[in-house]
C-alpha cells in the first residue's frame, strides 16, 4: 500500500517515491555478477556502435571481440573461434547481416545471437529472426534488454 | 565564478539538453559508463561520433546529389547515421533519421533532400550544445585542482 501523505506535498513526493521504486526496479534489472567467463562477438559497420557495444559488454566483465562487417564474422568463426554471444548488426558492409547469420547458422553455430539494429520495422525484425538471430532489438542496446540474456547464458 | 556555482551551471546546462529534448536517456548510459579509469569517455565517444558522422554526411550528400539517386545506399548510410545517433543518445538527431527513412523508402527525392537540411541542423546545434557542455565540465575540472 502506498504511504498516505500530507495533501499539500502529496504529488512531488509521490513523484519522488515512484522514482524511487522505478530507480530500483532498473537496478534489479541492470545489476549482475558474472559466475562464468563469457565472450561475445560485436559484428557492427559503425566505430561508434561497435565500440560503445563492446564497452557495454566489458562493463559486465564479458570478453569481447569486434569486427566492422559480415564477411569478417563469418571468418573468424569459420577459423573455429568460439563466443556465447554474437551481437550482429542487420546493415553491414561487405555481406550484410542477415546472410552472415545465416552463413554462421549453417556452420552449425547454435550460440546467442542478438540482431542489434536501427531498423525498427516489423517486415525487418521477421527477416532477421527468420534468418536466424534469437532476439531482435532496435538500437540502442541497453542494459535492460542485455542483462537478461546474460544471466540465461550464465546459467542464473 | 567559485567551484559551487560552475557545478550548478553544469548541471543545469545538462538538464536542458535533456529538457529541450536533445538527448535521451541513452547518454546516461553512457555517463555511467564513464569512470576513474575513463575519465573522459562520454567526450571521447561524442568525439567519435562526430568524427564518423561527419563522413557520413557527406556520403550522404553525394549521393543525393547523384541522379538516378540509388534510394538502397541512402538508406544503408542513414541506417548507420541513425543507429550511431541512437547509441549516444542524439534524440532529435535521431528522430530525423527515421523520418528520412521513411522518406527514402518511399523514394521522394524532395523531401529526402529537405529532411536532410533539418537532419545536419540538429547535428550542429547538438555538436555546439555538446562543446559547450564539456568545455564547462574542463573549467570545472580544472578549478578544483585548484
Amino acid at each position: 500500500m502506498a504511504p498516505t501523505l500530507p495533501s499539500g506535498d502529496q504529488a512531488s513526493d509521490q513523484d519522488n517515491w515512484d522514482n524511487g521504486r522505478l530507480a530500483r526496479k532498473r537496478q534489479l534489472l541492470t545489476e549482475i555478477v558474472l559466475r562464468n567467463r563469457l565472450t561475445a562477438l560485436v559484428v557492427d559497420g559503425d566505430t561508434t556502435c561497435r565500440v560503445l557495444e563492446q564497452l557495454l559488454l566489458r562493463s559486465y566483465e564479458v570478453q569481447t571481440q569486434g569486427v566492422d562487417n559480415g564477411r569478417d564474422a563469418v571468418a573468424l568463426i569459420a577459423s573455429g573461434v568460439k563466443f556465447n554471444l554474437i551481437i550482429i548488426d542487420m546493415i553491414l558492409p561487405v555481406l550484410n547481416g542477415l546472410e552472415a547469420t545465416r552463413q554462421i547458422r549453417d556452420m552449425g553455430v547454435h550460440c546467442k545471437m542478438l540482431g542489434v539494429t536501427a531498423c525498427s520495422g516489423e517486415s525487418e525484425r521477421q527477416a532477421f529472426l527468420a534468418a536466424g538471430v534469437d532476439v531482435f532489438i532496435e538500437k540502442p542496446l541497453d542494459p535492460e534488454h542485455l542483462v537478461p540474456i546474460l544471466r540465461e547464458l550464465d546459467g542464473q | 565564478m567559485d567551484g559551487y556555482g560552475m557545478q550548478n551551471q553544469i548541471a543545469c546546462i545538462r538538464r536542458s539538453l535533456f529538457d529541450q529534448g536533445y538527448l535521451d536517456e541513452q547518454f546516461i548510459q553512457l555517463e555511467e559508463l564513464q569512470d576513474d579509469a575513463n575519465p573522459n569517455f562520454v567526450q571521447e565517444i561524442v568525439t567519435l561520433f562526430y568524427t564518423d558522422s561527419t563522413r557520413l554526411i557527406q556520403n550522404i550528400e553525394l549521393t543525393l546529389n547523384s541522379r538516378p539517386i540509388n534510394f538502397s545506399k541512402l538508406d544503408d548510410y542513414m541506417h548507420q547515421f541513425k543507429g550511431s545517433s541512437s547509441s549516444i543518445g542524439a534524440k532529435k538527431v535521431t528522430s530525423e533519421c527515421a523520418v528520412f527513412r521513411q522518406y527514402c523508402a518511399a523514394g521522394n527525392a524532395e523531401a529526402c533532400i529537405r529532411n536532410f537540411q533539418h537532419i545536419k541542423q540538429e547535428h550542429a546545434i547538438l555538436r555546439k550544445k555538446l562543446e559547450f557542455y564539456f568545455q564547462m565540465m574542463g573549467q570545472a575540472a580544472v578549478a578544483q585542482t585548484r
